[in-house]
């Protein structure tokens, strides 16, 4: 449905992207993921015609966005970070106006614009002035408009920013619900959102890919790996035990009577089956009897922050856009 | 097409459900009843009109200087929003992502503005009306005499809709606007500043008040509705390409 390959965008001399290449497949959920300022915007304004790339080709349904421009438009739904909307205007009124621009058919216009209005949960403010409604309201106007059209493919720029939490829920249950025959690319910083909502998530980071696949291969990613040991240990002699070992650090213990449970992490380099086997025999030797060795599972949030805060250290040690 | 009458369709609406339309058309309608109402006493105290010179040429003609400044008033005020405003709130982006061409936004909004600037004029028919009632009007000079208003109005919208793509700020757009036009406007003053030569024959073409002029004695000249064409045309040209270059911002 989508296929971007090799896209970089300056403004000026200011790279907002470089170098992007990544698809989306049919019916596919697919989260946009990266911090403030990483370019996820200006990469969904690229995807949805309202910006031109600097270089790079960019396909949406099989049309190359710079040959064939309209017809790229015309098969998808794009709802704008912020959700822009005439403030003058009724929510039916502004609706009609997009339904006439997104060429739907006279006749249909009328059933597109209820459809929609009631999928987005918006049909009981139908003639509310759009400048009277609130931001979460607004929001779903937005994505109603995004929706009017039918597109198989829809591109929404942080839908659930600025909701509560309820309204957070209802629109993370419609977009699985219009997953399917769908085709949706949504962008957020929120890693929760792409657990709830995604089935694939591409990662970005300063203009550049930094990861892309399953929720699950993500978290596979993840560099540095940690456990937590359960051990018996009345004195508290086990920190002490393992201290010796290097590249291995206990962050965090906690005791229960005779039980003490040990959180360690496994630094980057290190090699984890070797650390793991000295630990056993340093505690063996100091006459501890383990319990468990339980390996933590690997959140989406530490594997973002280390996937992004990775690309920062490179980016350091690069000179970048000097000659 | 869909495109262009869709923005159209949406703009007039805009223009006539907020304020901005009704406050232009009530501060116009003032000052051109002023204007019409001491031609009219002027010519109430004369005994004798010869038919050129009636309070009708007079009104489109002679005074139209008057008329024209109301113009320099009321064309830059109703384009200064167009697309600034688009452009501030953000708006443009959905309107952009849409399947529209450049040129149907930037036609369906300009036909928009046009219609308004002719509905604006259409209250002024009354004035001929009422003069009907006591003598004598030419029905084709009144008709020529609107197509004047209308080529000058529809010059000076496409130029305003040009500054108001340049810029997000509808007050800076306003400014350039009204500094653009009142600039083409006194260009047509030099007529009766220049010695004869190629400087005062530009003027004298450019003018606006020889237009009115012309117009308002049923002299139709081609040069003015060319002139009047060109500057429309090359308005919307350029507004289209500059709409087309934001996607390169």
């Amino acid at each position: 449905m989508i296929e971007v390959s090799n896209l970089t965008k300056d403004y000026g001399t200011v790279v907002a992207v470089r170098d992007l290449s990544f698809s989306v497949g049919k019916g596919e959920i697919v989260g946009f993921l990266g911090p403030n300022g990483a370019g996820k915007s200006t990469t969904l304004r690229v995807l949805a015609g309202f910006l031109g790339a600097t270089s790079g080709r960019i396909r949406i349904a099989g049309h190359d966005i710079a040959e064939a421009p309209l017809a790229a438009r015309r098969s998808l739904g794009y709802m704008p970070e912020s959700a822009p909307l005439y403030p003058e205007m009724r929510v039916t009124e502004y609706l009609l106006f997009r339904a006439r621009l997104k060429e739907v058919p006279g006749s249909k216009q009328k059933a597109a614009i209820d459809g929609a209005m009631a999928r987005a949960g918006v049909a009981h403010m139908a003639g509310t002035v759009i400048g009277h409604l609130s931001k979460g309201y607004r929001q779903r106007v937005a994505l109603a408009d995004a929706l009017v059209s039918d597109p198989p493919l829809l591109i929404l720029d942080e839908p659930t920013a600025g909701l509560d939490p309820n309204q957070i829920r209802e629109v993370r249950a419609l977009i699985k619900d219009l997953g399917g025959d769908r085709t949706v690319l949504l962008s957020t910083h929120i890693l929760s959102e792409v657990e709830a909502t995604c089935e694939r998530a591409i990662v970005i980071d300063r203009g550049r890919l930094v990861a892309e696949g399953t929720i699950e291969e993500l978290r596979t990613r993840q560099k540095t790996s940690s456990f937590s040991v359960r051990v018996r240990d009345a004195n508290a002699a086990s920190e002490a035990a393992v201290s010796g070992i290097s590249g291995l650090v206990v962050h965090a213990a906690e005791s229960e009577g005779a039980r003490r449970t040990l959180h360690v992490t496994l630094g980057n380099e290190l090699d984890a089956e070797a650390a793991i086997e000295a630990l056993v025999r340093a505690l063996t030797a100091a006459g501890i009897g383990i319990h468990a060795l339980v390996p933590a599972q690997a959140s989406l949030e530490q594997v973002f922050s280390e996937l992004t805060a990775h690309e920062t250290a490179l980016a350091k040690t690069e000179p970048e856009g000097k000659p | 097409m869909n495109g262009f009458l869709a923005v159209y369709r949406r703009e007039v609406l805009s223009l006539w459900v907020t304020p901005l339309a009704w406050v232009l058309l009530t501060v116009f309608l003032l000052l051109q009843g002023a204007i019409f109402y001491s031609i009219i006493t002027h010519f109430a105290s004369m005994a004798d009109v010869s038919v050129d010179t009636g309070p009708v040429q007079a009104y489109f003609g002679q005074e139209s200087i008057f008329l024209l400044m109301t113009l320099l008033l009321v064309c830059p005020a109703l384009t200064m929003r167009v697309f600034a405003e688009e452009r501030r709130s953000g708006t443009i982006e959905a309107l952009l992502t849409a399947p529209v061409t450049a040129a149907s936004v930037v036609l369906g909004k300009y036909a928009a503005l046009l219609t308004t600037y002719a509905l604006i004029w259409l209250p002024t028919l009354l004035y001929v009306v009422i003069l009907r009632k006591t003598g004598v009007v030419d029905w084709g000079v009144v008709g020529s005499s609107y197509l004047g208003l209308f080529g000058i109005g529809a010059a000076y919208l496409s130029l305003g809709t040009l500054m108001s793509a340049m810029t997000k700020s509808q007050l800076v757009a306003l400014l350039l606007t009204i500094f653009l036009e009142f600039g083409l406007f006194i260009l047509g003053v030099g007529e009766y500043i220049f010695d004869p030569g190629l400087l005062r024959d530009v003027c004298a073409h450019v003018s606006m008040m020889g237009q009115m002029e012309d117009f308002s004695k049923g002299i139709l000249d081609l040069r003015r509705v060319v002139f009047d064409g060109t500057v429309t045309a090359l308005g919307l040209f350029v507004t289209t390409r500059v709409v087309d270059s934001w996607r390169w911002g």
